[in-house]
């Protein structure tokens, strides 16, 4: 809408023209005129005024300039640019206005539910569902950055057949046509093998049934690096069927994750972060928190959050939970299974006692309201011990409930894929389909899945990518990505969601259950038709229009009866588990493989947003690197850098640069999976190094190895390369009982400064904003004019809560998909130029480098009411405004870069260069319109999502009512209304938004917290975000 | 007594070499524009045009390319761009100070060098103004901060002591362009008089704006110069304080200190001087101004030199101990940073060349000496560079917090474009002493002896009148101090 005002035409008056040019003209205007304009074709003479806005003079200028600019834009020749309206609108669909679809997706092994924005078709945000139990509102980093890779411009968008030299680009007709034939001589599906990796789908599972029974000789098997089935194994073993347990961390008061990085890289980790925050929140000094013991061999974000952490190798954590089960028996547990005889007397060397005797007497106090979670990377038995433990300690079905597995068919991801390689070996295999994975990538070291790809005569691939599997296979088949493609997911606890697709597939793909009912021979294989059909299945064809748009709609299939948990004892023979598996030795050196914290397994290899993410404990960027303690790599002689070599027997070797992690178990070698690809794409390709070969089938969580120092070095690239805080009042935090005891402890060691400044302050509390007759402090006149019946003014602040902030990163990419921020590559990030507007600063406290506890710190711009930044911008682009938003004017800014000197907290980004100019125009499409894309040379930072207030401004205004009287009332944006990204993506919850002029905010109660304080507050800017002290809880008798 | 003779009680000598006539003074500055260029100054010339080439392709592909060439990041975001901008603008500073409050002050010695030292002032502000402009991230909006009427209703942001520096560095170049432009006239008038060919005297005379020379001439001129200098003088002041501004007022640890106004200007007096000795050696060896610029003047400038870099040196222990007295965590790490952290060896760097080298000057004989006066000086210009550099990235590259620290090191395009402003400086000035008086003629001519209404030649009145051999001895030796000028000095 402009702003501008019309024009004031001067009108026409009859007054005497003022102006003559003979004596005649003078005395008979009329005449004189009426004769000059028949003389000369002139206007009459009374049309020209000498007041008018134009004079000629000014004709002759402005028409000049006009003609030399006509004549200047004549020189560019600008591309033919068409603007087509809709001739057929489609449904719901205004210009400017996004539109919100529920979906879901499986994701790291649980289906998760999902609000997606979309502008103009283009689906550009991914946001958690509400509804859904998974995902509550909040998503993790992976999940936000998803969006990117239905953008991948790397996608192939056609079919090849045949592989190397003879590869030809085909087409899904060809394919068709190939597929009848074959399925024709396929007869009862002798040799014919399908890969895929673990499913949730009932459509995926229904189609799978129908090709069993179209080829009973046929196999499907499922593989995926990371899993759950160890975890599986040891319910199998403790309960005799193989269970997946979800952990209640909310209710638990004590958790002791060993090996387990619940928080991170499990399965269910966000939920899981959902209820851990639940748990752990505290709002006063009379509230309980819960205790977080971890045991792990890696600094994890579960150690990181965890109020005492034991550094211990993963090999050993079996004998320890022995020595912890032995303590917990000897003091009168009763653990089932017989595990109270088969751990008697077991100790465990080199930890200290009360990590045995005060943590079973603190699991013992809490009893029926702990948790003892293993990781996936765990063999079963450990898993088992843990079960009895739960078990003895009756946590189980109060904290630990255990849900049958969703997809019943489920097996072994290990066993069934050296059971493939082995017949595939073994020749029994000609035609094998491999639908998504890429286990040619991933598969163990020992697994040689390409070589046995060989011996197959045909293998088909159903791939996001042309990546490792795909090239060696003789049909490449794009796949759709979930944005593009209906699909079904059914979480652990039975909730059913439906995924449909926001946009035609951009690459012309198909999904995997699409495919599998193809195989399967079902005639309405088309994604729609295959869901819809099993949804049918579910909830029979009475009402299935209305289920399936109540699904569509809240993205939760109504009326469903929830999965409820397994009952029942502890029945398995865990002590003979135990003792057929002794525990391993401490002896010599051991590798542990953990799914990077950016890219998994190797999924999102090609996702620039996540090799960009700083990984949340090291603040690596655009690699991985081979994690050892600073006394391991003494013994090896290494600095971060420098090269190592790692090698398995019976496996192979992989060379990687050191990273000394302080926190790290000695003797352990810490090796990141999801790097080093050699066909991911534009990004992906030679990031990193391929840990995959060192990796076999009898370790994939951990095994032992040899390492030794290895020649040359690698540049590790980081955000952070300062881990200390120097003694300096940064992110606070205080123990439970220090913070009973002095509750304002943080205002203690950073007071807020009492003194005010010499020059009266904005009063952004004032209910009026100075177009409404409030004071105004600008020296510009506002630009707009009054208002009847706005509400009062809106004073937008945040808090954050630094006590359940675990560091996981979700908030960095989720601040990067909605601000339309880029992507510099790891040379510029070495350079120091990354463009994340929120940052996650980790510090290492204390001077042991073995035991460092960890301070974590979400930094955006804070929004400060006197803001160095304003003052020093000589052209006046970063500004305040009346609701104390500090706010950038980008085609103002010319890129001084005073204000990023001039800012104490350095969250001021500046595009160096043109990060956007190289963006290809399919990655365009994520962008958020409602946010400018930066040009070089303008500084960036944190709006506070002000497009997302305005949003909600715009809609408020909309429901304007005009009462009996006549007066008029604007809605008030309510407590809620807005989230900024960062905050939305929280599982947490420890970003909190909102007015501070609306004194029942969520956000008021935070920012009046006893243990707030304001970053830096003694430089006096006075920031708007308010940071609330972080509490840790630990054992009084372990301090 | 004569005007115009030295009062020996208070140390002061003569000004010119002894009987160096007015002819002669005439001829030795007017001849160097009007003869062949030597061979020295083309080899010069050659070297300074290439390295102003240079920064022209730098700057091209700077603006094409973004500042990203350059090794600037987060949190560093000034770099070798400010060090270089405050170091040229401190360059700039002797001229004024030479020019205008030597003047006021009545400092007769300063004639030999005012016009040297006003035209490194207008080189060295034209290099300083390059930098703010070339290191913005959108130069074509470089006109934003000025208060131009626009139709965004927008004016610049006078809080900001960018925009002072605007104000500030543009109203110095201007002052002291018109103050260098006035004090040329009448030596435009010489070399008008004096020129043979007819473009020459029409150019000559275009700039000499009808100079005769007359009475009132002569009267308008003294006012007006009286004027400028009088308006100048606040400047000398005013622009490295405003300079100093964009640090001191900001909340940065290391650059938030009241110290920095005066210790800035103390600052730049001292690498003005640097500068102006370094460049008046090389042109006094070249075109043999030894009768002109005698050992005398510079062993002045040498105690000017002393005193300025005794006081910086006081303003680096006041900042440390200012560091330490006012209890600032934040300030204090920037302090022992500085001095022991990653960027040590620039400190160290800037004491010794700022601190210790110009000690030196204390013994009279160092003080005299052209090879160590000489070397001297190029240290303190290093020196002086160190200290911006010092200041600028090593109080941004560990500030308040550990998670945003780095560090900064420059990149190929840094380092071409520091030197390229070197070659864009050198080429002006080269230019400059091959068509200008590079002595103000006129000025000289007031403080020889025989100016003096009451002057009386030893052995009878008035001038001889014989022709000087000086032409051959120019042109034969220009290396070798002339044996007036020696013997001299000698007595001395």
């Amino acid at each position: 809408m402009s702003k501008r005002l019309p024009f004031s035409l001067p009108t026409v008056g009859d007054d005497r023209p003022p102006i003559w040019r003979t004596l005649d003209q003078k005395r008979a205007p009329e005449k004189a005129a009426l004769e000059a304009t028949e003389e000369k074709g002139v206007q009459a003479p009374n049309l020209v005024q000498t007041d008018s806005l134009v004079s000629r003079r000014r004709f002759m200028q402005v028409g000049g300039a006009t003609a030399a600019a006509v004549g200047l834009s004549g020189c560019l020749r600008r591309p033919v640019e068409q603007i087509l309206p809709y001739t057929r609108a489609p449904e719901y669909s205004l210009p400017g206005m996004p539109l919100h679809f529920a979906t879901a997706v499986s994701h790291r092994g649980e289906a998760f539910g999902l609000l997606v924005e979309s502008h103009e078709g283009r689906p550009t945000k991914i946001e958690g569902n509400p509804e859904h139990p998974a995902s509550a509102g909040a998503t993790d980093a992976a999940l936000q950055a998803s969006i990117l890779d239905l953008y991948d411009p790397d996608r192939p968008g056609k079919l090849y057949r045949g592989a190397g030299e003879s590869r030809e680009a085909a087409t899904w007709a060809d394919f068709d046509a190939w597929w009848r034939e074959k399925a024709d001589a396929l007869g009862a599906g002798e040799g014919l093998r399908v890969l895929v990796p673990p499913t949730d789908s009932p459509s995926f599972m229904r189609a799978r049934a129908a090709f069993m029974q179209r080829f009973p000789q046929a196999r499907v098997h499922t593989w995926s690096a990371v899993g759950a089935d160890a975890a599986r194994g040891g319910a199998e073993q403790a309960f005799g069927q193989r269970l997946d347990a979800l952990v209640d961390y909310a209710r638990a008061r004590v958790v002791l994750a060993a090996d387990c990085d619940f928080l991170g890289n499990e399965p269910r980790a966000n939920r899981a972060q959902r209820l851990f925050a639940e748990g752990r929140r505290i709002t006063g000094p009379g509230d309980e928190m819960n205790r977080l013991y971890a045991v792990e061999g890696t600094l994890s974000l579960t150690g990181m959050s965890a109020d005492h952490r034991l550094r211990l190798a993963p090999s050993q954590v079996d004998r320890y939970l022995r020595a912890l089960a032995a303590r917990l028996a000897s003091e009168g547990v009763s653990l089932p299974g017989g595990v109270g005889e088969a751990v008697r007397g077991v100790t465990v060397e080199g930890v200290p006692v009360e990590w045995v005797n005060a943590v079973a007497a603190d699991l013992m106090e809490n009893r029926g309201r702990s948790a003892v979670v293993v990781g996936s990377g765990q063999p079963a038995h450990v898993h088992a011990l843990a079960h009895a433990i739960n078990a003895g300690l009756g946590n189980l079905g109060t904290t630990v409930q255990l849900f049958p597995v969703v997809d019943a068919e489920a097996s072994d991801s290990l066993a069934s894929l050296t059971e493939l390689v082995t017949a595939m070996r073994g020749g029994d295999v000609d035609t094998l389909f491999v639908f998504g994975g890429n286990p040619v990538y991933d598969g163990p070291g020992d697994v040689d899945f390409a070589g046995a790809m060989g011996s197959v005569e045909t293998v088909v691939r159903l791939g996001t990518h042309d990546d490792e599997t795909s090239r060696a296979a003789a049909w490449f088949l794009p796949m759709a990505h979930p944005l593009e493609s209906w699909g079904d997911h059914r979480s652990i606890d039975g909730t059913l969601s439906v995924q449909q697709p926001l946009i035609a597939p951009l690459r012309g793909g198909r999904s995997d259950a699409e495919m599998m009912a193809l195989l399967g021979g079902i005639r309405a294989w088309r994604g729609y038709h295959l869901v819809r059909n099993t949804l049918r299945e579910q909830v029979g064809a009475a009402g299935l229009d209305r289920t399936w748009r109540a699904a569509l709609h809240r993205g939760v299939v109504p009326g469903l009866a929830p999965v409820s948990p397994a009952t029942g004892g502890l029945t398995g023979d865990v002590a003979g588990a135990l003792r057929e598996n002794a525990p391993a030795s401490a002896e010599g050196w051991e590798a542990v493989f953990i799914p990077s914290y950016q890219t998994g397994d190797g999924a999102q290899a090609n996702n620039a947003w996540m090799l960009e993410l700083p990984d949340p404990v090291t603040k690596i960027v655009w690699d991985n690197a081979a994690y050892v303690s600073p006394e391991s790599a003494r013994q090896l002689g290494v600095e971060t850098g420098d090269m190592l070599t790692v090698s398995r027997e019976g496996a192979g070797e992989v060379t990687i640069p050191a990273f000394i992690l302080p926190g790290h178990a000695d003797q352990v070698v810490t090796l990141p999976l999801g790097y080093g690809r050699t066909a991911a794409g534009r990004h992906g390709n030679e990031v990193g190094f391929d840990v995959n070969p060192a990796r076999s089938s009898d370790g994939l969580g951990f095994a032992r190895v040899t390492v030794r120092k290895a020649s040359g070095t690698h540049e590790v690239v980081q955000t952070q390369d300062h881990h200390s805080m120097e003694g300096r009042p940064l992110a606070i935090d205080a123990n439970l009982a220090q913070y009973r005891e002095q509750p304002n402890f943080a205002q203690w060691r950073e007071p807020t400064p009492s003194t005010s400044p010499l020059w009266t302050q904005v009063d952004y509390s004032e209910p009026l904003y100075p177009a409404q007759g409030g004071k105004s402090y600008s020296l510009v006149p506002e630009a707009l004019p009054p208002r009847e019946g706005a509400p009062p003014r809106y004073k937008w602040a945040m808090a954050i809560d630094l006590t359940t902030c675990t560091g996981c990163s979700a908030c960095v990419i989720a601040c990067q998909a909605e601000n339309n921020i880029p992507i510099v590559g790891k040379f510029q990030v070495a350079m120091g130029r990354e463009m994340h507007w929120m940052r996650l600063d980790r510090y290492f406290i204390g001077d042991d480098e073995n035991e460092p506890q960890v301070a974590l710190q979400p930094v955006a711009c804070q929004h400060c009411e006197e803001a160095p930044c304003e003052n020093v911008c000589p052209v006046a682009a970063t500004v305040h405004t009346p609701e104390g938003l500090n706010v950038m004017a980008y085609n103002r800014c010319i890129g001084t870069r005073y204000c990023m000197n001039n800012c104490p907290y350095k969250v001021r980004r500046f595009n160096f260069l043109d990060f956007h100019g190289e963006v290809p125009e399919l990655k365009k499409m994520q962008h958020n319109p409602n946010v400018t894309v930066r040009m070089r040379g303008v500084i960036e930072k944190c709006s506070y999502c002000v497009q997302r207030i305005q949003t909600a401004r715009i809609h408020a205004r909309t429901e304007t009512t005009v009462d009996s009287d006549g007066e008029i009332h604007e809605r008030r944006i309510q407590d809620g209304e807005v989230t900024p990204a960062c905050a939305q993506a929280c599982a947490s919850e420890a970003l909190i938004f909102g007015d501070l002029n609306d004194t029942e905010s969520r956000v008021h109660r935070w920012v009046h917290m006893d243990r707030q304080y304001k970053l830096l507050a003694s430089v006096g800017a006075q920031p708007r975000t308010t940071y609330v002290g972080k509490i840790r809880n630990p054992n009084p008798e372990m301090v | 007594m004569a005007y115009n003779e030295p009062i020996t009680e208070l140390g002061e000598g003569t000004l010119v070499s002894k009987g160096t006539s007015f002819r002669e003074i005439t001829e030795i500055v007017s001849k160097v524009t009007e003869q062949k260029a030597p061979r020295g100054w083309w080899i010069l010339f050659g070297i300074s045009a290439t390295f102003t080439a240079v920064l022209g392709a730098t700057v091209g592909y700077l603006v094409w390319t973004g500042i990203g060439v350059w090794g600037n990041n987060s949190p560093v975001a000034w770099a070798w761009d400010i060090t270089n901008f405050v170091w040229w603008i401190g360059i700039g500073h002797a001229g004024t100070l030479i020019s205008a409050v030597l003047y006021l002050f009545r400092q007769y010695w300063r004639t030999a060098i005012n016009r040297f030292s006003e035209a490194m002032t207008i080189f060295a502000v034209i290099c300083a103004l390059l930098f703010p402009t070339i290191h913005t991230g959108r130069p074509w909006f470089i006109y934003y901060p000025l208060p131009i009427p626009n139709s965004m209703n927008m004016w610049p942001n006078f809080k900001s002591p960018l925009l002072w520096d605007v104000f500030a560095v543009s109203t110095y170049f201007t002052v002291s362009l018109l103050f260098w432009y006035v004090g040329l006239i009448p030596d435009f008038a010489t070399l008008r008089d004096r020129a043979t060919h007819k473009v020459r005297r029409w150019i000559y005379g275009f700039l000499a704006l009808g100079w005769r020379g007359s009475n009132r001439h002569w009267s308008n001129y003294e006012r007006s110069y009286l004027i400028l200098a009088a308006l100048s003088t606040p400047l000398v002041l005013s622009v490295h304080s405003v300079v100093s501004f964009d640090f001191a007022t900001s909340v940065e640890p290391g650059w938030h200190t009241t110290i920095f106004p005066p210790y800035f200007v103390a600052g730049a007096v001292f690498s003005g001087f640097a500068m102006v000795m370094t460049l008046l050696l090389i042109a006094r060896t070249v075109y043999g101004l030894h009768d002109l610029v005698r050992i005398r003047h510079l062993e002045l400038m040498n105690k000017i030199m002393l005193t300025t870099g005794s006081l910086v040196g006081y303003a680096y222990a006041m900042e440390f101990f200012i560091a330490w007295y006012s209890g600032n965590p934040y300030e204090r790490y920037v302090f022992i940073n500085r001095a022991t952290g990653d960027y040590w060896w620039a400190y160290w760097s800037m004491i010794t060349c700022n601190v210790i080298s110009p000690q030196l000057f204390w013994f009279k004989k160092l003080r005299r000496s052209i090879p160590v006066m000489f070397v001297v000086s190029i240290i303190i210009n290093i020196g002086m560079w160190f200290e911006r550099f010092v200041i600028i990235v090593t109080s941004l590259h560990n500030d308040y917090l550990p998670s945003a620290w780095g560090n900064f090191s420059p990149t190929l395009f840094d380092i071409t474009t520091f030197l390229g402003s070197l070659g864009l400086f050198f080429t002006a000035f080269l230019l400059f002493l091959r068509w200008m008086p590079m002595i103000a003629i006129a000025e000289v001519k007031m403080v020889i002896p025989e100016a003096d209404p009451h002057y009386h030649p030893e052995g009878g009145h008035g001038h001889d009148g014989s022709p000087h051999q000086m032409d051959e001895e120019h042109d034969a030796a220009t290396a070798e101090a002339t044996p007036k000028a020696k013997a001299d000095e000698e007595e001395e």
